[in-house]
């Protein structure tokens, strides 16, 4: 199904080559505005790669990325969360001492931006931004479902509410596109459709989403998905197509089935 | 909401102590506090703010064993100027301090780029390599035995350096305090905590870091200037590897976890050794005694003690000599 | 070309003592973890002990020197239990217990020797002479301690049971344990064998140079310079390491001037930290 769509992510050729190991290959795809992506494929597939490749925690052998028609290739983390892009991390998705909700408000950093000087004299420009950020992060904490842990230090937290922690995070940067790695990794039912909840609000209030998966429940949140793997393309197209394709299945065989 | 009160009737009973405690500092020298206990005093008021410089770069991350080098260059640059050129050194003081400052920002640079560990190694060789250069140049520097008769601040009376030190502290604490305390130190400690997440959400981690670097030595060189226009000796043992190793344990001593630490333990490791100067050579045994005791029994330093405490006025049975935030096996990184 | 076979001897004879301490500090840094601060401290112990058994007491020197090695070796074994193992996961605690013990060290020594400058005798006395170079017997039998040492711990390391064990602690502690090897003995036997040799070399030191309660300071920063050169985690590069620290301060001070030559080695090492913090071995010369 062809939409006219804003393209707001468009990755093409982009290659990643660890000394002899190539771990992305030639990889080419698009995001359109207010969809919700899925990046899917078995593991060691290479999609956090991808990931990594596009925020700029690694710098590709070649290929080029362009968010909203800027070429951001290769530019650091920071510079990409400026442009837009929030990301969530699998592994360590936090400021573990901080709180809950000291890790949201701390995330306000770009947005509003206070400068240094406006910092150390409490200028009421800062005030103003901090009862901003403060204000914005007790909402997305509500929002997450993270409200009545906003003062528990972040290690002590379950693991399903790190992972929403993690989103929230994310969320603070008020980015354009949102993308989540493997944000339903480790968690129960419940937990499951909770957070695909959220997801589907978020797109409601139009941000975009890409979001690597493991779990092929996530299908049925997606407009458009993307298979990978050993860091290629091995299908593309609507969730229909995706369950049906059988180099899709083919690699998922003796992983899990497919839903 | 009553937790909202109550957190805002203690800090206003904290700020109410602290007002009285520095108001009964500045009466001292009216109340008939003698030469030599204000000489000790001006030590430590000194030696407070490097310690609480250190703390601020800790605050990133970032530990240092080699922070009396940025102390060393704003103090042999002012004193230098003072003394070979003929200016006041009410104008030599402030061009040290700006000296230390660019170079400490020109070396935050390459030394940002290493953390952990190796930051710290980095630091302790900057430290003796900033005493090095100094040899070399022993011309003007005066090498191992250094510059003497530096030209005073104030005449030959204590009270105006008693009076300015003690202000210079209370101004640089509060600054300090300001900065940990608002989006600066937030921004800091996060870096401290994940560089990736920091990243991720749009903090140049790499910048903040150099920055800390930066806004630190610049407080170390402000305790330089002032201790070379009042001791006015410098030697080359003045600024060692001994005197940093000695700020890092004043501040670990004190607790490097919180901000009165770095001041609780300056003062008592400055203070008490004076006390007892009777005991002459064995001093150095009580010093010992003290960081052990602190090491073994107060987890979180000196300034932690009161927490402490209550813990075990509270919770006798759940209080423990060790920090919950122990890793069982876990090598140091 | 006399100034240069003088420099070369010195660079030898300074080579030996310094990969005798930096092995020593090293071992404790990969197998436990600490950066033993106070190793500095051991050495300059185990030159008081000797030179106090045999110059005050009146023993054999080398008696002296042989009952100071045990004795400062043994202590290793209280050092470990009391003093390193409870501060293993806090290198700034760590830092000031060696601070405290240093301070302890050097009180004991100032207040029952006094702090002047001694020298102990030559072990050897005497001048070796092979041609046209001539050298004090005792650098040559520093030199000679030092390399049997050496081949001592490759061979201890290599071939031996509880060799491997600490190379398996040194490289994953909890996986070495998990394998039923006992940590503690070896991290133990890694600070006996530390401080046994600090203080044979500080007694060798403390002969062909001169002793004070503070001579642990310097040596210290010369083994943290060796094992930064050669690699955390790696003994055998120290040999490179230590040789190369070595010939730097035997020939820099000669040929350039001491405190430039100081400046040079800080550089070096500066830059190893900062371009290849792995060091020149790393983890990858055994």
């Amino acid at each position: 199904m062809i939409r006219q769509v804003n393209v707001l992510l468009d990755i093409s050729g982009l290659t990643k080559n660890f000394g002899g190991l190539i771990a992305v290959d030639h990889l080419s795809m698009s995001v359109g505005e207010g969809q919700i992506v899925g990046l899917i494929g078995p593991n060691g597939a290479g999609k956090t790669t991808v990931f990594n490749l596009i925020t700029g925690v690694i710098r590709p052998s070649s290929g080029k990325v362009e968010f909203d028609g800027k070429n951001v290739t290769g530019k650091s983390p920071h510079f990409l969360a400026s442009s837009g892009i929030g990301r969530t991390f699998q592994l360590t998705p936090l400021f573990t001492d901080f709180t809950t909700l000291e890790n949201v408000v701390a995330s306000y950093y770009l947005h509003p931006r206070s400068g240094f000087w406006d910092s150390l004299f409490n200028t009421p420009t800062y005030r103003r931004n901090e009862a901003y950020a403060l204000e914005q992060s007790l909402k997305i904490l509500d929002l997450v479902g993270l409200g009545k842990v906003k003062d528990e230090r972040a290690k002590n937290l379950p693991h399903g509410y790190q992972k929403m922690l993690g989103i929230a995070r994310a969320l603070a940067v008020q980015p354009r596109l949102l993308m989540l790695d493997e944000p339903l990794g480790g968690m129960n039912t419940d937990e499951i459709s909770f957070t695909m909840d959220i997801m589907a609000k978020v797109r409601s209030l139009g941000m975009t989403i890409l979001v690597i998966e493991h779990n092929m429940q996530i299908l049925d949140l997606c407009d458009h998905v993307v298979a990978i793997n050993f860091g290629q393309k091995i299908g593309e197209g609507s969730v229909e197509e995706i369950r049906n394709n059988p180099d899709v299945i083919k690699a998922y065989l003796g992983e899990q089935n497919v839903a | 909401m009553q937790t909202e009160s109550l957190k805002k009737r203690r800090r206003n009973i904290t700020i109410a102590i602290l007002c009285v405690i520095t108001g009964l500092l500045f009466a001292l020298p009216l109340l008939g506090l003698s030469v030599y206990f204000m000489h000790t005093l001006i030590g430590v008021f000194i030696w407070i703010i490097v310690a609480n410089s250190l703390r601020l770069l800790g605050l990133s991350g970032q530990g240092s064993i080699g922070h009396a080098a940025f102390m060393a260059i704003g103090a042999y640059t002012s004193a230098i100027l003072a003394k070979f050129l003929g200016w006041s050194p009410w104008i030599t003081m402030p061009i040290g301090v700006l000296v230390t400052v660019i170079v400490g920002f020109l070396v935050a640079v390459p030394f940002t780029r290493v953390r952990g560990i190796y930051f710290t190694m980095v630091s302790l060789f900057f430290g003796i390599g900033v005493l090095a250069i100094n040899q070399v140049f022993n011309k003007w520097t005066g090498g191992y035995s250094g510059i003497i008769s530096i030209p005073r601040l104030f005449a030959y009376v204590k009270n105006p350096y008693y009076y300015f030190c003690l202000a210079l502290m209370v101004v640089c604490l509060l600054i300090m305090y300001r900065l940990e305390h608002s989006r600066i130190g937030l921004t800091w400690k996060a870096v401290a905590q994940s560089y990736s997440v920091a990243s991720s959400i749009g903090i140049n981690e790499a910048w903040q870091r150099i920055l800390c670097l930066g806004v630190s030595c610049t407080f170390a060189a402000i305790a330089g200037v002032a201790y070379a226009h009042y001791y006015v000796i410098l030697t080359q043992e003045t600024f060692s590897f001994n005197t940093s190793i000695n700020v890092f344990v004043y501040m670990t001593v004190g607790g490097a976890g919180l901000f009165a630490g770095p001041i609780a333990g300056t003062a008592v490791l400055l203070i008490i050794p004076e006390m007892l100067r009777d005991l002459r050579e064995y001093v150095p045994f009580v010093y010992a005694a003290i960081l052990l005791i602190v090491l073994f029994l107060m987890p979180q330093g000196l300034a932690g003690l009161p927490a402490q405490l209550w813990q075990l006025i509270r919770r006798p049975a759940k209080a423990k000599l060790t920090t919950s935030d122990d890793k069982a096996g876990k090598r140091a990184p | 070309m006399n100034m240069i076979l003088t420099s070369t001897v010195n660079g030898l004879v300074l080579s030996a003592i310094y990969i005798l301490v930096a092995l020593g500090f090293g071992l404790q840094l990969s197998i436990m973890g600490i950066f033993n601060f106070a190793h500095g401290a051991v050495y300059m112990i185990g030159a008081y002990v000797t030179y106090g058994l045999s110059v005050a007491l009146g023993l054999n020197q080398w008696v002296s020197l042989l009952i100071s090695v045990i004795l400062v070796g043994a202590s290793g074994l209280f050092l470990e239990k009391f003093c390193f193992r409870p501060f293993q996961n806090k290198p700034t605690h760590m830092i000031v217990m060696a601070i405290a013990l240093i301070m302890i060290l050097e009180t004991i020594v100032e207040v029952t020797l006094g702090g002047v400058t001694r020298a102990l005798p030559a072990f050897v006395p005497g001048i070796f002479k092979a041609g046209s170079i001539s050298v004090d017997n005792e650098r040559v039998l520093a030199f000679a301690i030092g390399a049997v040492l050496l081949a001592a711990m490759t061979f201890l390391i290599q071939k031996t049971k509880i060799g491997q064990q600490m190379l398996a602690v040194a490289q994953d502690a909890e996986g070495a344990a998990l394998q039923g090897i006992d940590t503690h003995r070896i991290a133990a036997t890694a600070t006996v064998i530390a401080c046994a040799t600090a203080a044979l070399s500080g007694s060798l030191m403390a002969t062909i140079f001169s002793m004070n309660p503070f001579m642990g300071d310097n040596i210290l920063l010369k083994a943290i310079q060796v094992v930064i050169l050669s690699g955390i985690g790696s003994i055998g590069g120290i040999l490179v390491g230590g040789l190369i620290m070595g010939f730097l301060n035997a020939f820099l001070p000669v040929f350039i001037n001491a405190s430039v030559g100081e400046v040079i080695t800080i550089l070096i090492v500066l830059g190893i930290l900062l371009v290849r913090p792995k060091g020149l071995f790393g983890y990858e010369l055994f």
